[in-house]
This record gives C-alpha cells, structure tokens and sequence, in this order.
C-alpha cells in the first residue's frame, strides 16, 4: 500500500476576474491558473474544462504510480474507475455553478444532494432547511425589490413621455424621444 | 488618517523591538534578540516544519493538535508531536524555567497558536503593511506609498520556498503573492509621473511573479512613453500579446490594445 502522501494531490487554482468594456458593451473574462501542488507544475486557462482536463491527467498519474505493481488488467481496470469519478466532476461541477448562479435556491437543493448521499447522521447535523428558508426569503426580498424597481421605471416613463409630448407640442420641432426599457423580472 | 501614519509606525517598531523575528520570504530565518538562530540548534526538521505551520495557520486561532499531527507525520503519535513542539519552545525561549507556560506558542488544552503579538513574522508584516496601503489609498499618498514600500521591502522572495511541495503551506504562498503583486502594480501606477523608471521596475517584478499580469504591462508601456522610449513601449505591448496568445490564447484587453493605438499616433 502506498504512503498517504503519495496517495495525495493538492491543486490551488486562481481566478482572476477582468470587466472590461468593448464595442459600447460589457463583458467579462475570467483567467485562471491551476497549479499541482506536489508535482509544481501550472497550467493557465479561460476555460474551466481545461483546468478539469490538467487535474484529471495528474490524478491518472497517481492512480498509475500507486497501482505499477499490479497486472496490465487491474490497472486499466483501476484507472477506468478512477476517470469515471472525475468525468462526473468535469460534468457536473459547471453544472452546479451555472445552475447556482441562474437560480440561488439550486444552490440549496444541490447542497442537500449531497449531504444525503452522507447519510442521515450528516443530515441531522446540517439544518439545511434553515439555509433553504433564509434563501428563499432573500430571494423574495429581491424579487420584491424588483417589481418596485420596474413600477418606479413604468411611472418615470410615463413622465418622460409626458415631457416628450408638450416639448413636441410647444416646439412644433420632431425631436428624438427616448424611452427606458422597464426591467424585465 | 494620523491612525493609520500610527499604525506604520507601530508596525515599524514592532520589526525592531520584537524579540524574536521570522523571515519566512525566500528563505527562512530565524532571530532570538538580534541573534541568528543557526541550522544545527534546530535539531530536527520536524521541528522547524512545525513552527512553519503554525505560521501558515497564524490566523486560524487554536490549532487542535490531532489536525497539526495529520498534515505533518504520516504516521506519528503524541510523542512525536511533543518531541518537535518542546523543540519550538527550546528553540524560541531556551532559558525558560521548567513547568512554566511558554509564552510564544499558547497552548489551550490541546490547541495552540503562536502570540502575533510577541513574534514579528514578515508575512505577516507585509500582509498589515498592504491593508495600510490599500486603506491609505486615495486619502493620503504619502502613507499609502511608504507602507506599500515597506510590504516590497519585505517580499524576499517566494513563502517558504523549501516547502513549496508541501500543501499545507501553499494557501500562504498563494495569498502573499496575490498581496505582493497588488502592491507592486499599485505603487508602480501611484508613482508613475514622478518616477517612471521605478514604475517600470515595479511592474517588471510584478511580472516576474505572473507574466501573464496585464495590468503591469500597461503600466510599463505607460511609463516608457513618459521616459520617451517608445520602442520599448510597443515592444512591450509585444510581448504582452505574445504571453496572453501563448498561455490563453487570447487577445489583450481593449485597453491595452487603445493604448497601444495612441502609442502608435504619437
């Protein structure tokens, strides 16, 4: 059996998040490096699947260093086993971001999941229905916030075009009107 | 803002009258009342890994000792972990008298953390010297620049270089160096009138930690311009362009590229 140490691999990835402004239209960009903390080697990515992609070919190589001993078969077998594992993180990790960000309660739910496949002890511990309430509530307040937010534009765009129509009328000019789009919810 | 010229002062003084002094950047030293600590008094690495980590967790209050146990011995026991931290405590106060409590690595029950307030630790100065810079900063220039001076004073180089392979410490090196290069991108823009050639060499170490640090190579291009070299300063957006293409393939930002442009006009 090999050592602990041996059987570890460490990764420290770095985000660099840049907002930058191009042809009238914001955007952003996000740069990262992931480093393999045993082994000292980086790989820089814009990608996230990249990053996935440079971890997994380090875990294969532990799976590979660890099992040198065994027959052809039982490595392929091993490493097999090991690849699935991480297939399944390249798939879902960016799932559960994005799912995150579209939607916070996801957050919640994907939480749960997990704890669950940990067994009841765990979910006695975690008040997880707690989290999910103050998410919920939050959410409203924002939802909430919202729907004032875009009646508070409405009247302002009644005004506007109020504005608009005696300008035409005291002018007699044709005079461009501009409208604010009411936030979508 | 005298609080913050104050607190400048008080961290300058605290590096002169601290009894023990850790240099931890780019190499690491030890000095007990202004007197090297040599290798040979160390007696173990054990020893000296286990004052590192518990400089790599200072601000994790109480580390319990089975968590400082699993990341340092593969296989050890208490004693193993009594051995090396009696070796701390010999090492940091060698003249203590026995069965009485030692006064730089507190221990609660089976927790312990070091006194910040007796150790002065150069990460952990440069750490404090970035938070007066970046607080100072757009309030009073002359703070921010001498305390973002001190911090780069004390960057020696990488955290524990000798343990990079080792992943309790790479947190630490991890957020030293995104500090270190805040600071140098930030003195180097603070000070780019008025001494561009500084600016320039601020940014040049700025890349030498990460050369793919956009902002140091406008920041370059920008005090070229002010020394009048302008061929160095396409040179540089060059060879900005040429690490973003080789390492993201990508372009550089708008704002590299329009600064580039008026380089071009000029």
């Amino acid at each position: 059996m090999a050592k602990k140490a041996d059987q570890t691999a460490s990764f420290m990835v770095r985000f660099n998040q840049i907002i930058f402004e191009e042809d009238g239209e914001s955007k952003v960009q996000w740069r990262g490096k992931v480093s393999h903390v045993q082994g000292g080697e980086d790989k820089s990515f814009t990608d996230f699947n990249d990053a996935v992609k440079f971890i997994q070919e380090r875990l294969a190589d532990l799976t590979l260093e660890a099992t040198k001993d065994e027959s052809p078969e039982e490595q392929e077998s091993l490493l097999k086993k090991s690849f699935s594992l991480w297939k399944t993180v390249a798939k879902e990790g960016p799932k559960v971001i994005m799912e995150t960000i579209k939607d916070p309660r996801k957050q919640v739910a994907n939480l749960q999941d997990q704890i669950s496949y940990f067994g009841e002890d765990l979910k006695d511990k975690v008040k997880i229905d707690e989290w999910r309430n103050a998410s919920r509530s939050d959410f409203n307040l924002i939802k909430e916030s919202l729907s004032q937010l875009t009646q508070e534009v409405q009247r302002l765009n009644t005004k506007v075009d109020a504005i608009s129509k005696s300008q035409k009328k005291t002018l007699g000019a044709k005079t461009t009107k501009k409208t604010i789009a009411p936030k979508k919810k | 803002m005298s609080q913050l010229k104050d607190k400048l002062q008080e961290l300058k003084k605290f590096q002169e009258d601290a009894s023990i002094r850790i240099q931890t950047l780019g190499q690491f030293n030890l000095w007990r009342e202004n007197q090297k600590v040599e290798a040979k008094q160390w007696g173990r690495d054990k020893t000296v890994q286990l004052l590192q980590y518990l400089i790599s967790n200072r601000q994790r209050h109480a580390l319990h000792r089975e968590r400082i146990m699993e990341h340092l011995w593969e296989e050890g026991d208490d004693r193993d972990f009594k051995v090396a931290l009696h070796g701390v405590n010999k090492v940091l106060e060698p003249n203590r008298p026995s069965r009485t409590d030692a006064s730089f690595v507190i221990r609660q029950g089976v927790s312990y953390q070091l006194d910040l307030e007796k150790i002065w630790i150069d990460v952990e100065a440069l750490e404090q010297y970035v938070i007066i810079g970046n607080e100072a900063f757009g309030e009073d220039v002359t703070i921010s620049k001498a305390a973002y001076r001190s911090a780069i004073a004390l960057y020696q180089g990488v955290y524990l270089p000798n343990r990079i392979f080792e992943d309790w410490s790479s947190e630490e090196r991890e957020k030293t160096q995104i500090l270190i290069l805040g600071a140098y991108v930030i003195l180097a823009e603070i000070i780019l009138n008025e001494n561009p050639l500084e600016s320039i060499r601020l940014a040049q170490c700025a890349i030498a930690i990460d050369k793919t640090w956009e902002d140091a190579y406008r920041l370059q291009m920008q005090a070229y311009i002010i020394k009048g070299n302008r061929p160095q300063a396409i040179k540089t957006y060059q060879k900005c362009a040429d690490v973003l293409e080789e390492e993201y393939g990508i372009d550089p930002l708008p704002a590299t590229k329009n600064l580039l442009k008026e380089i071009e006009s000029i």
